[in-house]
């Protein structure tokens, strides 16, 4: 009996103790928080209908159309499109996101109605549009730890002007109201709440109390009849809850390292890579405990960086088209495509596209011995 | 992969609750009073119109506001809140306007200057 007590203690406790898999919880939730994490993903998981407020312009029917593989909440394959208008070459020029005119998010479907309406199968580009950006689907996972960073961890690796003179000189991106920017691939988005209610208008066309009212085609309003779900489509509960469950998604637990890529590791930060990919931030005072003073290894910095004119596509808020903000490099093992595009189709391949501010980290690492570049790959593989 | 029905989604959605701050479309002659805080993006000093970009996530928005000779225009700058004119704003200043809805649009009730849109790395 003693022995049978003591085995499922021990399996317990392994269990416990096992990191979350993708798509798991944060571990040491309450059972209050546990709950909330389970409904939200049915919502998140949700496919909606243009009879309960689905477009009449989206991306996609739900959340977990595109954050699918392998789990809900991670990466997809869909790549949806996103214009503004800048004008470097006019004095003080300002970023342009089109907001008048439906963008900077401009929808690749129509429903029945408004293609009936309309004729069109997408969302018009306003003629003024100077550049078209691709943005593939980023995995979620992970994002509450990274909400939960004190604005104050992030502006400390801030550098504008270069003042330490390695190249590297992040800053910030503010959202329209001053507040700093961390979401999206040019961190606009000061808060995951935010983010997440804004996606529900913008990626699935479902208005909500945080947005009440639905997007236009191109700056004009909807035919009328087209959007026949009353407003908000989405009531406040379920945007709690679908906040829940983004905000409770644990970060991929990293892979073993083998002894090749613990020294990649060190590789990774002798050619200076971990300038702008900050192994660990921390994580400030919160309400949810497993949120509260944690070392997330986000291995990025939240900060703006200059990545060269290869790369450039759009502006968005303070970031100029060439601007990015550092992605995070955590759950790169699930990725299958790489750089806010998806250009790259391997980790190496998008080291090789790093131009501006990482250009003498890609010039060190083209320079490396065989064994050394194998190394970081090897590292980064596990990441 | 479990997803939930169209019926069970039903019971999550709850009520309204127009949220201030997205305003859609001033259809009444006086509407209650709302706020918006954004970045000017186009001031007309001769049409007195300033334009400001909002927004919540990716999903933003402009509004376009009538400002009457006799609103009140303050900048925060020192905490005096001293009086500026339509003039001195500038695309680029994050501002906080009250305001209301009129049959020819949004009109601003007050107009407080609390910064600008700069990476500002304290």
């Amino acid at each position: 009996m003693t022995r049978a007590w003591i085995a499922l203690v021990a399996m317990c406790s392994a269990a416990a103790c096992r990191p979350p898999q993708p798509g798991e919880p944060l571990r040491g939730l309450s059972a209050a928080e546990r709950a909330r994490f389970d409904s939200g993903r049915a919502v998140f998981d949700s496919i909606f209908t243009p009879a309960v407020g689905l477009g009449p312009l989206f991306n996609a029917s739900g959340c977990g159309e595109c954050h699918e593989n392998p789990v809900v909440g991670a990466n997809g394959d869909e790549v949806e499109r996103h214009a503004a208008v800048f004008h470097p070459e006019q004095a003080g020029a300002m970023c342009d996101e089109l907001a008048a005119q439906g963008g900077p998010v401009f929808q690749d479907s129509v429903t029945p109605a408004l293609h009936a309406a309309l004729g069109i199968d997408h969302e018009p580009l306003p003629s003024i549009v100077t550049t078209v950006a691709a943005r593939t689907t980023p995995d979620v996972l992970g994002f509450g730890l990274l909400d939960a960073v004190p604005d104050s961890e992030i502006l400390k690796y801030a550098d504008p002007d270069d003042r330490n003179g390695d190249g590297i000189s992040g800053r910030p991106n503010r959202f329209f109201d001053g507040r700093l920017g961390r979401f999206g691939r040019k961190a606009l988005v000061p808060t995951l709440r935010e983010f997440n209610d804004g996606a529900f208008q913008v990626e699935v066309g479902i208005t909500n109390p945080s947005v009440p009212a639905e997007g236009t085609v191109t700056g004009n309003p909807l035919p009328a009849g087209t959007d026949p779900a009353p407003d908000p489509e989405l009531g406040e509960h379920a945007l709690e809850l679908t906040d829940a469950f983004v905000r409770l998604l644990a970060p991929p637990a990293p892979l073993k390292q083998s002894g090749e890529a613990r020294r990649g590791s060190d590789v990774f930060a002798r050619v200076g890579c971990t300038g702008c990919h900050v192994p660990a931030l921390r994580t400030g005072d919160n309400p949810i405990r497993a949120l509260r003073h944690k070392e997330v290894a986000a291995y990025t910095d939240l900060l703006l960086h200059d990545m060269g004119p290869e790369l450039a596509d759009i502006c968005l808020g303070l970031a100029t088209p060439s601007e990015f903000r550092t992605e995070p490099l955590m759950g790169l093992h699930l990725a299958t495509q790489f750089l806010h595009d998806g250009r790259a189709k391997t980790p190496e391949q998008a080291i090789e596209m790093h131009g501006g501010e990482g250009t003498r980290s890609r010039d060190l690492f083209k320079a490396l011995p065989a064994a050394d570049r194998a190394a970081l790959l090897a590292f980064l593989r596990t990441l | 992969m479990h997803r939930v029905t169209l019926l069970s989604l039903a019971s999550f959605i709850a009520p309204l609750a127009l949220a201030a701050q997205q305003p859609t479309a001033p259809t009444v002659t006086t509407a209650p009073h709302d706020s918006v805080r954004g970045a000017i993006r186009a001031v007309d000093v001769r049409a007195r119109t300033v334009e400001v970009t909002t927004g919540v996530g990716l999903a933003l928005r402009v509004v376009r506001l009538e400002v009457p000779a006799s609103v009140p225009i303050t900048d925060r700058k020192g905490g005096q809140g001293e009086p500026i004119q339509l003039a001195q704003l500038k695309p680029g200043d994050v501002i906080r306007v009250a305001f209301g809805g009129r049959q020819t649009g949004w009109v601003a009730y007050t107009i407080e200057r609390v910064g600008r849109m700069e990476a500002g790395v304290p």
